[in-house]
């Protein structure tokens, strides 16, 4: 079925945080609007736009011409990001001075419906600390008659059925990069560097960045590891003569059970809706943001198991920023073109996703509640260990 | 106006929880009530599941059995909110689905899902209370509501107080203060000691660290003294490092509490983190998570100003 006459007006917003390449998704699917006779607005900051109209005076939302295609590049969002809008729960002060989190899905739905526009675009990825939040607002506003078409951005690349996801090839680019310079200078003054990458929930960027900058060890969420053990590889590499210089460890990376008094306090809890939380490690309350805490408490230990003096780093959000790689651009055009496509053909409640050669769309439920991580058993995994990359497994 | 006993016994309240033995919610040893729902939002709140008015889920993770043993909580979520991670074979909530509709609750054999939060009526919680009745007479103790903000429920508050009072049972509430005049006036008045927390005296800063300032709270207090001056209040702070932890805030609670006759007293609560697990039980963040404990110099020089304000001898010398 194709859109009738009267649902020819669309619009776009960018449900998460920053990456690279977001620009392009918006300008992607202003094109492919203007080319198929559709209007298409971008909702400014997440639903801020509709939710808080009297804080954007040119209005909360714009129209996007074909125009817009001479604005990308510069490494902006174009309409904006909002890492924690969250329609369904937005904190108010009621006229009785009373603080309550209240559900305004009512309004955005209305102010849509005001604005004329029939369905939307969402682009959704994972957060460090709250996991897949903006996926599941699409679909609850999708469950609520909304017509939603979801596009995938993230920066660890986890989501569920999507090999890759919008923004991942650059931050693997810039991660790889920095991890390069790391080593060399480690390698230089003869010291180990420990450098965390992104990666709560799955290890993608930590194995391929890895592998890029040719690490002699990366420690993964998916394999707990015994840093006796690591240290042990180490040594192996110093035997055959390659002076050890870089450990890439994930955030999420944790120690084997029972070997968790390698590390320091973590603070009692970690990972909020964390799937890989081990209750055997006293991680089963959940939450808590350890970014940066990983590679000291790396660092630290196998300070003490080696000869070596260790350099921990923590990458963060040094490599979640800068201009997009040319496979993001185009993954980012296609992706904001794909969108508009999938909703001209009348799909509903679909995530697109790149799955060479070809885009698909899957229903949102495909991609819920599940996290893509990487298979022990997979080439990219036999490719490292045939390098001697060890996973202090 | 006040309803006859009999309807008055049969309102229903949101209740959190009913805690015995209480020694530090009024005077004596005392049965303390936390209600359900709070206008404010403290980033150090110790009592996360006091917050929203509505029951809600909590998770824990420890105590589930798995999914091949069990799995009926998936069955019953009519949200998809609840799935389950292959590698340990347990489930995990995505608390961004759950409306907390509680159907996951009953069928969850070991409890690892529950429920923060209950309608109770006066009755029911008064037959709990009173069981530790031979307490009170020895202790001076009696019944304290807390919460959450007790205030927010005034005609179940107030219903539940005079029937203590009917009892003869002592009554105290602690209070942030949030709240229209009415429900204050309303509640008060069955009240013996009322607690009230001055948790930070700039406003700016109380909506910072609080989410609203404290312009009608601290006129609410002014208004309370006036109004109910037989009425017995102590000001309370919780000491929160970096925070409210300088002279400048107590000393400025002590010119604001002096000149009332009937503030007796002015305690400093030190700052805690045993709240820290409830928020992962119900998938939240803990702001504070990485704040220090407080010095125990900090309290002690603190304490000290109090004293002299109350120019009573130092505690402890």
């Amino acid at each position: 079925m194709t859109m009738n006459s009267s649902a020819r007006r669309i619009a776009i917003n960018i449900g998460s945080g920053y990456l690279p390449g977001l620009d392009l998704v918006v300008a992607g699917a202003a094109l492919a609007a203007s080319e198929l006779g559709l209007e298409i607005v971008g909702i400014r900051d997440g639903y801020d736009g509709l939710l808080y109209p009297e804080r954007y005076p040119e209005g909360g939302t714009v129209v996007l011409r074909p125009g817009i295609a001479d604005a990308v590049g510069h490494g902006r969002s174009l309409i904006g990001t909002a890492a924690r809008t969250d329609p369904y729960h937005v904190r108010t002060i009621t006229a009785e001075h009373q603080i309550e989190e209240i559900d305004r899905s009512g309004d955005v739905l209305e102010a849509l419906r005001t604005a004329g526009v029939h369905a939307v675009i969402s682009l959704v990825g994972g957060s460090a600390v709250t996991g897949m939040h903006a996926l599941s607002v699409a679909f609850k506003l999708h469950r609520q008659g909304l017509r939603t078409v979801c596009v995938p951005k993230s920066v660890e690349n986890e989501i569920a059925s999507v090999p890759q996801a919008l923004g991942y090839n650059s931050v693997l680019s810039h991660t790889a990069e920095t991890l390069e310079r790391i080593r060399i200078g480690a390698q230089d003054v003869g010291r180990l560097a420990v450098a965390e990458v992104p990666g709560q929930h799955a290890g993608w960027l930590a194995l391929q960045s890895g592998l890029a900058a040719l690490a002699d060890a990366v420690l993964l969420p998916e394999i707990p590891y015994d840093l006796a053990r690591l240290a042990k590889a180490l040594a192996h590499h110093e035997d055959v003569g390659r002076r050890a210089a870089l450990v890439v460890v994930a955030e999420g990376a944790r120690p084997a059970a029972g070997l968790a008094d390698h590390l320091p306090d973590a603070g009692g809890m970690r990972a909020s809706l964390t799937p890989n939380a081990d209750p055997a490690l006293g991680e089963g309350e959940h939450v808590i943001d350890r970014r940066g805490a990983t590679a000291k408490s790396v660092a630290l230990t196998l300070q003490r198991l080696t000869d070596r003096d260790v350099l921990p780093f923590s990458l963060g959000h040094l490599v979640r920023g800068g201009v997009p790689t040319a496979v993001d651009r185009q993954l980012g055009l296609a992706y904001g073109a794909g969108a508009v496509r999938a909703l001209h053909r009348g799909e509903d409640g679909v995530l697109i996703t790149f799955q060479p050669p070809d885009l698909k769309s899957i229903p949102l439920v495909e991609a819920l509640n599940r996290i893509r991580t990487v298979p022990p058993a997979s080439e990219l995994m036999q490719t490292a260990r045939a390098l001697g990359i060890a996973f202090g497994d | 106006m006040s309803l006859a006993p009999e309807a008055a016994a049969k309102l229903t309240g949101r209740v959190l929880n009913i805690q015995h033995f209480c020694t530090n919610d009024g005077p004596g040893i005392r049965t303390t009530v936390f209600l359900k729902g709070c206008s404010l939002r403290c980033k150090w709140c110790c009592n996360p599941e006091s917050i929203h008015p509505k029951p809600e889920l909590a998770y824990d993770l420890k105590k589930c059995i798995g999914e091949k043993e069990c799995g009926l909580c998936l069955k019953e979520c009519p949200e998809h909110a609840i799935y389950v991670v292959e590698a340990d074979g347990k489930v995990r909530i995505n608390w961004d689905l759950c409306t907390n509709c509680g159907k996951c609750v009953p069928v969850c054999p070991p409890a690892a899902l529950y429920q923060f939060g209950q309608e109770m009526t006066v009755d029911d919680v008064l037959a709990e209370v009173e069981q530790d009745a031979s307490f009170y007479h020895e202790s001076g103790g009696g019944i304290t509501l807390s919460g959450g903000e007790c205030l927010l429920q005034p005609e179940f508050s107030a219903a539940l107080l005079a029937e203590a009072h009917r009892r003869g049972i002592n009554t105290a509430i602690e209070t942030e203060g949030n709240v229209p005049w009415e429900f204050f006036r309303q509640v008060i008045e069955h009240v013996d000691t009322v607690l009230h927390d001055h948790k930070l005296t700039d406003p700016v800063r109380h909506k910072q660290w609080v989410g609203v300032d404290n312009v009608r709270i601290k006129a609410n207090y002014q208004r309370a003294y006036e109004t109910f001056p037989a009425k017995t209040f102590i000001a309370r702070t919780p000491v929160i490092p970096g925070v409210n932890d300088d002279e400048e805030h107590i000393r400025a609670v002590l010119a604001f509490i002096r000149p009332h006759k009937n503030v007796v007293d002015y305690q400093l609560l030190p700052y805690h983190r045993y709240g820290e697990s409830k928020y992962g039980f119900l998938g939240r963040v803990y702001a504070l998570k990485d704040f220090p404990s407080l010095p125990a110099e900090t309290l002690r020089r603190l304490q000290a100003i109090i004293d002299e304000g109350f120019g009573r001898r130092p505690q402890g010398t």
